[in-house]
Parts: C-alpha cells; sequence; structure tokens
C-alpha cells in the first residue's frame, strides 16, 4: 500500500502527513512527560522539611551529559541539513556522530553514574545521641583543618546537602530534622563484622527415620568435629566458628538427619567489603533483627584525614534504624528520580536504534528510491531527538541543581 | 520546511544557525551551573533562574533545531500543542482541585510572594508563548506562490 503525501503536504493540513504524526506523537509525549514533573513538584513541595535528599547529585557529570545531548541533538540536525543538500556522505558523518554522542550519554549513565549511585549508602540512626557522636568522631578531621567546630562543619555540609540555600530558614530546617533523626550518615561500606557459628547438636532422635549409619554419614560429609559416635549419643560441637550461610546448611543437613541443632554466635570477625559486594550479598537484609552482622564499617564520603583516606567509622547494628544505598527505595526523591530518568533512557535508547536503523543498507534503501522522503524520514526523527534533547534540557537543572 | 526555503543558500544560513544555537546551549548550561556553583539562593529565586535559563534553551530548541520558526503555515502543529498544553493544564488543575489539602503550597517557610510570582510565572510563561504563536501566524505568509497546490490538483484531475 502506498502512503500518501509522504513528500508533499496535504492540502488541507499543510503537512506531509509524517510531521503532523511526529508533532502529535510529540504531544502525546509532552503529556506523558509533564505529567511526571507535575508528580515531582507535587511530592518536593509535600516533603517534610528534611526529607527531599537533594544535593545528592553528581554535578560535573550531569553537566556533561547536558552537553553531550545538546551536541548530539546539533549533529542530528546537520546531518538532515547535508541531505536536503544531496550529500549522503554528510549525512552518515554526522549521524555516527550523533549515535556516538547518544551511546556516550547512556554509557555514563548506566556504567558510571547509576553504578556510583547504587553503592553510596545513607544509615539512619536510631539515637540522636548517637547520631551526634557519630557525626563528631567522624567529621573531626576535616573540620579541625578547617578551623571550625565539628558542629559548624556537619551543619554547613548537611544543611546545603538537604535544602541546598544558605538561609535562616534552612537551619531552621536541619534543626528539626537534626532532632527527628532524618538526617543519615553518608558513605560507603567498606567491612562488616560477620558472625562466626558454632554448630551444635543436642541429640539424636532414633525414631526419626533415619538409621545411624546414615546419620554417621551425614556427620561425615560435614566433616564433624568430634567423633561420629560420641556426637551420635552425647551430642557436641559439629563445626567451629564456620560462616552463616555453612552453619545454616549445617542445620539443614543435621536436622533431616534427625538431630536437634543449635547454633551459636562464637565470635565476631571483620569482613572487608566491596560496596558492591555487600549489595549483591544483600547481608543488609539481616540488619537489626539476628546477630550475624554485629558491625558495619563505613567509609564517610566529604571527610578525610588530610592524607586522603576517607575516616571509617564503626557502626553498631542495633544503633541503626535504617540502612539504604541510594537506589529508589532511599526516598521519595530517587523513587522519583530514577523513574524520569530512566523513562529518558528508554527513549535514548530507542532513538539509538532508529538511527541505526537509518545507518543501515536496509534504511538507506529508501534514500536511493526517493531521496526527499529519506530525508523527511530524518526530518521526522530528528524532530523526536530534539524532543528527548529537551526534556533533558528541563531535568538538568530540576534534579541537579535546584 | 516550507518549499521556498530549500534554496542552498538558505542552507547554509541555517547550518550556521545551528552552530550559533549550539553555542547558545552549551553557554546556557555552563551559567545555570556557574550560578548554582558560586552563589547560594533561596530555592524559588534559583527555580526562578534556572527555568528561565531551561526555557531560553528549550526555545531555541524548538525555533531553530525543530526549525519552527519556518514552519509558520504550519497551523496544525501550533493547534495540536496548544490544545495539548490546555488539554493538560486542565488535568492538572483537576489533580490540584481534588487534592487541594494534600500538598500545601504556602507552607510557612515559603513567602507567600514567592508562591504568588511562581503561580504568575506558570501562567505568564505559557501564555505569552500563545500570544506570540497567534501573531506569528497571523503575519501574511512568507513570499510563496501557491504553486504546490496548484500542482496537486492538476494530477488529481489527470488521475
Amino acid at each position: 500500500m502506498e502512503i500518501p503525501y509522504t513528500v508533499k503536504p496535504r492540502p488541507d493540513t499543510g503537512l506531509y502527513n509524517g510531521k503532523l504524526g511526529i508533532w502529535l506523537f510529540l504531544a502525546s509525549e509532552v503529556m506523558l512527560f509533564g505529567a511526571l514533573f507535575s508528580s515531582y513538584v507535587l511530592l518536593r513541595v509535600g516533603a517534610e522539611p528534611g526529607t527531599w535528599s537533594m544535593g545528592l547529585m553528581n554535578i560535573t557529570v550531569g553537566a556533561g551529559n547536558t552537553m553531550v545531548l545538546i551536541a548530539s541533538s546539533m549533529f542530528v540536525v546537520l546531518a538532515w541539513a547535508e541531505l536536503k543538500q544531496g550529500n549522503l556522505a554528510g549525512y552518515k558523518k554526522w549521524k555516527w556522530a550523533t549515535i556516538a554522542c547518544a551511546v556516550l550519554f547512556l554509557v555514563v549513565k548506566w556504567s558510571y553514574e547509576w553504578p556510583e549511585k547504587f553503592k553510596h549508602y545513607d544509615i539512619w540512626l536510631n539515637d540522636t545521641k548517637v547520631l551526634h557522636g557519630k557525626f563528631e568522631k567522624g567529621y573531626h578531621a576535616t573540620a579541625s583543618r578547617e578551623g571550625k567546630s565539628a558542629e559548624e562543619h556537619v551543619n554547613g555540609f548537611y544543611t546545603k546537602r538537604f535544602f541546598k540555600e544558605e538561609s535562616k530558614l534552612s537551619n531552621d530546617n536541619f534543626d528539626k530534622a537534626w532532632t527527628n533523626g532524618t538526617l543519615a550518615l553518608q558513605g560507603h561500606i567498606n567491612a562488616y563484622e560477620e558472625a562466626q557459628i558454632n554448630v551444635e547438636v543436642t541429640g539424636w532422635k532414633a525414631d526419626a527415620g533415619v538409621s545411624e549409619a546414615d546419620a554417621e554419614k551425614v556427620l561425615a560429609k560435614l566433616n564433624a568435629a568430634g567423633s561420629a559416635t560420641a556426637l551420635l549419643k552425647d551430642g557436641g560441637t559439629v563445626k567451629e566458628k564456620v560462616g552463616y550461610d555453612e552453619a545454616k546448611r549445617a542445620e539443614y543437613a543435621l536436622g533431616q538427619a534427625g538431630f536437634e541443632v543449635a547454633l551459636r554466635v562464637e565470635d565476631y570477625e571483620k569482613v572487608p567489603a566491596h560496596p558492591w559486594v555487600w549489595r549483591t550479598k544483600r547481608v543488609n537484609e539481616d540488619i537489626g533483627g539476628k546477630p550475624r552482622v554485629r558491625s558495619i564499617f563505613l567509609g564517610l564520603d566529604h571527610s578525610d584525614d588530610g592524607e586522603g583516606h576517607h575516616e571509617e567509622i564503626e557502626i553498631e547494628t542495633r544503633h541503626i534504624s535504617r540502612l539504604s544505598a541510594f537506589e529508589p527505595k532511599h526516598s521519595t526523591f530517587f523513587g522519583i528520580y530514577y523513574t524520569i530518568t530512566g523513562l529518558h533512557a528508554a527513549h535514548v535508547f530507542g532513538g539509538i536504534i532508529v538511527m541505526l536503523y537509518n545507518m543501515l543498507p536496509i534504511g538507506l534503501a529508501l534514500w536511493h528510491k526517493d531521496r526527499e522522503q529519506f530525508t523527511n524520514r530524518i526530518e521526522t526523527f530528528g524532530l523526536f531527538w530534539h524532543f528527548v534533547d529537551l526534556v533533558w534540557i528541563f531535568l538538568f537543572p530540576i534534579l541537579y541543581i535546584l | 520546511m516550507s518549499d521556498s526555503h530549500d534554496s542552498p543558500d538558505f542552507i547554509q544560513h541555517l547550518i550556521r544557525l545551528f552552530y550559533m544555537v549550539g553555542g547558545v546551549l552549551v553557554a546556557g548550561t555552563l551559567i545555570t551551573v556557574l550560578i548554582d556553583v558560586l552563589f547560594h539562593m533561596p530555592l524559588p529565586l534559583a527555580a526562578f533562574i534556572g527555568l528561565s535559563i531551561a526555557l531560553v534553551k528549550a526555545g531555541f530548541v524548538v525555533a531553530v533545531f525543530m526549525h519552527y520558526k519556518w514552519d509558520k503555515k504550519l497551523i496544525m502543529i501550533t493547534w495540536t500543542m496548544v490544545l495539548t498544553f490546555i488539554f493538560f493544564a486542565g488535568m492538572m488543575g483537576l489533580i490540584m482541585w481534588a487534592e487541594g489539602d494534600a500538598p500545601k503550597l504556602n507552607r510557612a517557610e515559603m513567602s507567600i510572594y514567592w508562591v504568588v510570582a511562581a503561580a504568575l510565572l506558570g501562567f505568564a510563561l505559557p501564555a505569552s508563548f500563545t500570544v506570540l504563536t497567534v501573531k506569528l501566524l497571523s503575519q501574511p505568509a512568507p513570499v510563496e506562490a501557491p504553486a504546490p497546490k496548484a500542482k496537486r490538483v492538476a494530477k488529481k484531475k489527470k488521475r
């Protein structure tokens, strides 16, 4: 079927159909992003003082990405201008530049900016006294170097971080958040103290349907410390100072073999943890309840001892009321941040696919068939791409700066 | 792009404009960042400056990159966008009306003058955009013979 008016404007609309189509699509996009922008404004205006986690963004990266997107927006329109002059080679040059910019934008976002957020943690402590103590310890070095008291330093830093304005008003907000305990320590989790557990058996039920020989086999498989017969008869320690996962596995195996098992925390061992490892192991889910992790070691950001080391402080899990990386669940701010930037990134990704299609022989075939129609196709894509740029032009100040 | 603007000279003129607008956008971003780094100002003022710069940048993108400036004839686009805005504003108004008690726009911490200023700005900017668009549209069309239309009519007759 021949689609009408792909080159010449339709008399009643004054546009070729593709152009009207893309503008209608953009109108729907305006509403989609507009709704999210409005949600952002409503959520922010309605937030309690001290709960809007602003100032955590990396402005340099954000501004750099803005530049990249602006450049790509310029390249895509230059590519169209080359086509208009009948220069396919020039089109290809600018189009590759556009694709390079788009890919760079996504690479920066998905391999640096977001992952960097995922390994930064906020730790809210459930006692204001503990909070004060940790602040003073953690931020002492930097504070003394600048000739400020620890409190002044922390106050200034957190005022900026949460409220982004140096006025009397924001200090009030800071004080409120400080007293409510809604402020959080920020940093990387460098290590944690993991429980070393003794696995003990307290008895063996002969009527559990497992033969003595089989039970002994289970003990042998677990490399039990004592002799199998003695363990069967009187009980005793099967494993000493093992990790949580191993202890749980042994508990299950022994339970299946008819033993009554008891796990006892014998000692704690400091385990160095790369922020990523910490995250993937999900040890943090246990925080608070079980004796598995007694304390974590937080490398504070914005605090070093003068030699470039981050001050590391130990925080006992019983003092922690909440712990979260800068993930969507961290706060309303990060929730809406990932929603909007994620949707925008999806648009960039879709744009890359369309651009690649228009660079491949299958897409270029149209150029050899009908040059004007191909030029119009590139123009309509350009309109979409400028819109994506436009969204980012508003996203950047709203999410990164204000 | 209307057909009268297809001359090579005009395309060259456009390309120069594209580079210029690219420069303006980069400058706008730099100014936004510099203002944030150099000064700490109350949020409403920062929002006003930041969003104003963003609006100027957006205006350049729409006018030049999307060559809206030369698409004066394209009343359909204008109506599409204006009606979208009215529809959207209406929907948001409905939500604000329904949820009237949830966000306290006149929080104690925020001066009422800023709220009024923000409201006026929020109304004035789209309104001025609409007025300007209508003004642009009411100008006489650029020198252009109704040739394409006539041609098409001729073709149709042939078929």
